[in-house]
Formats: C-alpha cells, sequence, structure tokens
C-alpha cells in the first residue's frame, strides 16, 4: 500500500514538473556522455599499450648510404661491424633486458616497405638501398629502452636507435589528454546538473507543500514524506544515465568497430561490449548524484 | 524517567512551559504548567497572540519549548527522537481555521490520504473511511470534490481526516473561524461527539457562543500565561479580575495590558 501510495506520489510528481525533469534527464544524460567518454578512452588506452607493448620494438638501424649520423661517418655497416653489435647482443649484460632480436636485412625492410605502404605511389620512389638494416629488439621490460638505447647508439655502425613505444606514447599521451578534457567538461556538466536537480526537487517540493504538511500532521514517516522526491531526482538522472549508456554504446559499435576499425586495420578498438561495463557506473554515479542532492536540497526545503 | 504522581491521568501535561521566538519578544508562552486528562474537552481563550497556537504546537513538537518540559501521553516529547516525532503525531488529530484540504482529491481520497500515508491497507481504509464520514455526518458526499462543498462540510472532512486513524487527542485551532454560527453549533457537535468516543479535545477558540453553549472547562491565556482555568465555564470569566473585563480587550485596553506588564 505504501509503495502503491509512493509510486503515485512520484508519477503525480513527475508529471507536474514535466519540463524540469525533462532538463534534468538531458543535462545529466550530456554531462555523463562525457564522462563516458573519458572512460572510453582510457579503456582505449589500456586496450592498445597492451596490444601493442608486446609486439613493440627497440630497432637499432644500422648506416646505409645514405646515413648522415655521426657513427655513419665511415660509411655503409659492415659485416663485422653486424657481428660485432649481434655479439654484444648475445652478451649476458644485454640480454639480460631482452626476450629475443631478428635482423631485418635490407632486402627485408625493403619487403616490409612495401607490404605496408602497398596502396601509395610511395613505394616506386624508394629503392632497397635507400632503406636501413636493423636489428629488432624484443624487450622484457620496455622501460628499460633508455639502457639499449645507451649501449648501441654509440657503437660504430649504428646510425640510430629507436624506441617505438615512443611514438605510441605520444598517442597515449594525446587521447590522455583527450580524456582529461572530455572529464573537465563532464565535471562542469555535472555541477549544472546537481544545480539542476536542487532546483527541480526544490520547486517540487514547494508545489505539493499542502501534501506533505498534511502528511507530516498525520503521522507519515520521514522516509514516505521524502521519498517521492528523492525518488523523482533519482529516476530522471537513471533515465539520463541510461541515454548516455545507450549514445556510448551507439559510438562504440558503429563508430569505432564501424568506420574506424575499417580505416585503423591495425589497431584494437574497444568493443561495444566493452563499454557496457561504463553504464553501470554511469547509472550509479547519476542515481548518487541526484540522490544525494534531492536529500540535502530536502533537508532545507522540506519540514518533516 | 521520574515524573511527579498522577502524571498517568493526564494526557496532556505542561510543566513551568515558556517559549521564547524571538530573544527581545515577550514570551509565546510564560511558564505555563496545565494538565489536560483523558477524555476532556478544554477550551483555549484569550486574545490574539496570547499563545493559544504556540500552545498546541508544543504539543505537537512542531517547535520546541525554551524551559519547562510538555508531556503527551505520559511522555516528555523533548525525549522523543526525529524518526519517531511521526508516531506522536498518530497519536493526535489535528484541524485548523483554513480546512487545508488537497483541492484536487474527493472527500473519500481526501480522508484516505491520511491513512495511505501511514501505510494502512487498502482493505482497512475502504472500511474505516465510510465509518468516520458518517460520524461527521457527511454520508453520501464521498466523491464531491472540496469546491463542491460549503465550508462547514469541508471542516467536517478536515476533522474527518484528524480522526480517521483514532488518534487520543484532537487539537482544533480556531475550527470554526470561518463559520457561520449555525455551522459552527454543527461542528462543534461533532466534537462533542468524538470527544463522547474517548478522545481528548483541545480547543483554541476566540468565538464566546460556542464556549458559552459548551460549558466545558476553559484555560484563558494572556500574554502567554494562564490567567484562568475553570470547568464548566463560560467564555468571559465570572469572577471579575481587574482589567481582566471584555471590554479591556479592544485597542485601548491592550495599551493598558502593556503598561501592566512593563511594571512586572
Ligand atoms: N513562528 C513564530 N515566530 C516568531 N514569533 C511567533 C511565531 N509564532 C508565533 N509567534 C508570536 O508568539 C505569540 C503567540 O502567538 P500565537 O500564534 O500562539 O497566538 P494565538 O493565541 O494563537 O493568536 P491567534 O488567536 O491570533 O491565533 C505572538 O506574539 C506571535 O507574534
Ligand atoms: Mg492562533
Amino acid at each position: 500500500m505504501r509503495l502503491l501510495f509512493i509510486l503515485g506520489e512520484i508519477g503525480s510528481g513527475l508529471r507536474r514538473n514535466l519540463s524540469m525533469v525533462i532538463s534534468v534527464v538531458l543535462v545529466t544524460f550530456v554531462s555523463l556522455t562525457f564522462v563516458g567518454a573519458a572512460g572510453m578512452l582510457q579503456m582505449q588506452i589500456n586496450q592498445m599499450k597492451g596490444y601493442w607493448y608486446d609486439k613493440v620494438q627497440v630497432a637499432v638501424f644500422l648506416c646505409n648510404d645514405g646515413s648522415t649520423a655521426v657513427g655513419c661517418a665511415s660509411g655503409p655497416a659492415t659485416q663485422e661491424q653486424q657481428d660485432n653489435l649481434e655479439a654484444m647482443l648475445e652478451s649476458p649484460a644485454v640480454k639480460q633486458y631482452i626476450n629475443d632480436f631478428q635482423f631485418e636485412s635490407q632486402a627485408e625492410a625493403y619487403t616490409h616497405f612495401k607490404e605496408q605502404f602497398s596502396n601509395s605511389p610511395i613505394v616506386d620512389s624508394v629503392s632497397e638501398d635507400q632503406l636501413p638494416a636493423s636489428f629488432r629488439i624484443n624487450m622484457k621490460n620496455p622501460e628499460k629502452y633508455q639502457i639499449i638505447s645507451e649501449t648501441f647508439s654509440s657503437q660504430p655502425g649504428v646510425e640510430t636507435v629507436s624506441d617505438q613505444r615512443q611514438v605510441l606514447e605520444r598517442i597515449f599521451s594525446w587521447m590522455n589528454g583527450a580524456s582529461v578534457a572530455a572529464m573537465g567538461v563532464a565535471a562542469v556538466m555535472i555541477f549544472c546538473a546537481v544545480l539542476l536537480i536542487t532546483t527541480t526537487i526544490r520547486l517540487s517540493a514547494f508545489s505539493r507543500r499542502r501534501e506533505t504538511g498534511i502528511m507530516r500532521l498525520v503521522g507519515a514517516s520521514k522516509t514516505v514524506i521524502q521519498l517521492p522526491f528523492i525518488l523523482e531526482g533519482v529516476i530522471a538522472a537513471v533515465v539520463g544515465a541510461l541515454l548516455a549508456s545507450t549514445t556510448l554504446w551507439l559510438m562504440a559499435h558503429f563508430w569505432l568497430n564501424g568506420d574506424l576499425s575499417k580505416q585503423f586495420l591495425n589497431t584494437p578498438f574497444i568493443s561495444s561490449t566493452q563499454v557496457l561495463v561504463i553504464a553501470p557506473v554511469l547509472i550509479a554515479l547519476g542515481a548518487g548524484l541526484a540522490g544525494i542532492s534531492s536529500l540535502l536540497t530536502l533537508r532545507r526545503y522540506l519540514k518533516v | 524517567m521520574s515524573c511527579p504522581a498522577g502524571f498517568k491521568r493526564a494526557m496532556i501535561r505542561f510543566e513551568n512551559v515558556t517559549k521564547v521566538y524571538e530573544q527581545n519578544a515577550r514570551p509565546a508562552l510564560d511558564s505555563v504548567s496545565l494538565e489536560i486528562n483523558r477524555g476532556e474537552f478544554t477550551f483555549l481563550v484569550g486574545a490574539s497572540g496570547s499563545g493559544k497556537s504556540t500552545f498546541l504546537r508544543l504539543i505537537l513538537k512542531e517547535d520546541k519549548a525554551s524551559s519547562g518540559s510538555v508531556y503527551v501521553a505520559g511522555q516528555n516529547v523533548a525525549n522523543i527522537s526525529s524518526w519517531r516525532v511521526p508516531k506522536l503525531r498518530r497519536g493526535i488529530g489535528v484541524v485548523f481555521q483554513d480546512f487545508r484540504l488537497l483541492p484536487q482529491k474527493n472527500v473519500f481520497a481526501n480522508v484516505a490520504f491520511a491513512m495511505q500515508v501511514i501505510g494502512k491497507s487498502r482493505s482497512i481504509i475502504r472500511e474505516t473511511v465510510p465509518e468516520v464520514l458518517k460520524t461527521v455526518g457527511l454520508e453520501g458526499k464521498e466523491r464531491r470534490m472540496p469546491h463542491e462543498l460549503s465550508g462547514g462540510e469541508q471542516q467536517r472532512v478536515a476533522i474527518a481526516r484528524a480522526v480517521v486513524n483514532r488518534p487520543g487527542i484532537l487539537l482544533a485551532d480556531e475550527p470554526t473561524g470561518n463559520l457561520d454560527p449555525i455551522t459552527s453549533m454543527g461542528i462543534m457537535g461533532v466534537l462533542d461527539k468524538i470527544n463522547q468516543n474517548g478522545t481528548t479535545v483541545v480547543m483554541a477558540t476566540h468565538d464566546d457562543d460556542i464556549v458559552n453553549e459548551m460549558r466545558r472547562r476553559v484555560v484563558e491565556l494572556k500574554n502567554g500565561k494562564v490567567i484562568r482555568d475553570e470547568a464548566k465555564a463560560l467564555y468571559t470569566s465570572m469572577i471579575p479580575v481587574v482589567g481582566e473585563s471584555r471590554r479591556l480587550r479592544d485597542a485601548s485596553g491592550e495599551e493598558l495590558d502593556r503598561a501592566q506588564g512593563a511594571q512586572l
């Protein structure tokens, strides 16, 4: 009976304040979408890290004809220099940091290059001897790049030591920045949402002050008096959170796993199922914010 | 709880109760000590601002006494924690001069509302509400909306709502203030009937005809003090007291009262 009564009160409250309730829904929708987008970016970064960090290597490029680096003053790397480098890689001092390494000859480098840029006219303008041969090192711990770099970059016959991770780090830091920006927008929007919920609940409490006054006098409990108002805010916020979750799912499904994954074949995108993990967080966040702000408002504006 | 002997019979008990709303103003109630017994019918009379509504609000724990204690059914209301206040209020029905009905609900729903919000089952509500409406003389008007009722009928609905949960106490703050004399007598009949059924009734009023007609206990307040407490009494004291005659209640009389108050 009391439950039915409370539900009825919520219904009438929502109807009476429809325009305010809709604005609460929309503002929570937008703010939680930004929160969720920030979360998705973080998930994407982790996904890419997991995927690439296994594959990413440190490359020790050897001098070729066109090399201009100081270490290449004596011309292209000789077989002797190459053997010397290989011996160093096998030595215990270096070996402890790496899983394994491979030598990529100029011919192999050319083949890979042709594969990678098969659709591009650039292939025709590059010849085999323009590409450097390299040792591809798979690190045990990618963080130890510095040691390899210091050891090898000053060796004769070495043009440069490059950490492919650094390229990725740049991408990740860009994505991190975007996720921080999304969080910033989210914070402002959440602030708006809280203010709006507060105002809505206050109006709602004011427009029903006669009912609540009578409820108080006949001895209705605090819960029965307050719950309809709190749930009114919570329901609006949860609807907003559901809309936000749906939007994010659609984004993951049709954009990330649709267009984008066709454009960037090698990039592992988060799946739309993974995005569903964010939904409960958004719903809890929306419900919690609305619940707390309604409760605090009622404490001030609704005598019980 | 150490309470003086004999308090059990008292439904409402004020012990040296003072209520000060604003620091520098004179107290709305000034060390009032009073006992109202179970089943009693008490009129609370006195000029505007004498503290009648304040007295009723303290019983409901709508306000807190500045000093002294208020006991309701043997319990000091100051010791009732905020989450148990609703329970206190379930034992007390209240009616006001302005009826305070819910305009979108019909008569039945207005009365049922008081039961719904404390979680009474639908079957009990369907059974009880018509009974109570009959008690207040509103049979057959269940489906009327408040705006389709006369003032007297609206007040009957308000009374029905106040007593539908069978409270031990009924507080009425000028319930006949908006009604003509004949309608008022009708309302008094209803309140009397409720009192006959065992409910303790405390009614604040300015209506001398009603008080004189009913001949019940009269407690008269003046500037927050009890100046008269008489059984089976009239609106005006029959014992003449200097400065207390009805004539002195008009504007010039107020001046006199205040001058006396300042001397004290
Ligand atoms: N909420 C309040 N805040 C400040 N002062 C108040 C408040 N309520 C009442 N008072 C003051 O307390 C005094 C007693 O008021 P109260 O309402 O109890 O009088 P009353 O006897 O009910 O008057 P009336 O017959 O006009 O209803 C008055 O001086 C009033 O101004
Ligand atoms: Mg009053």
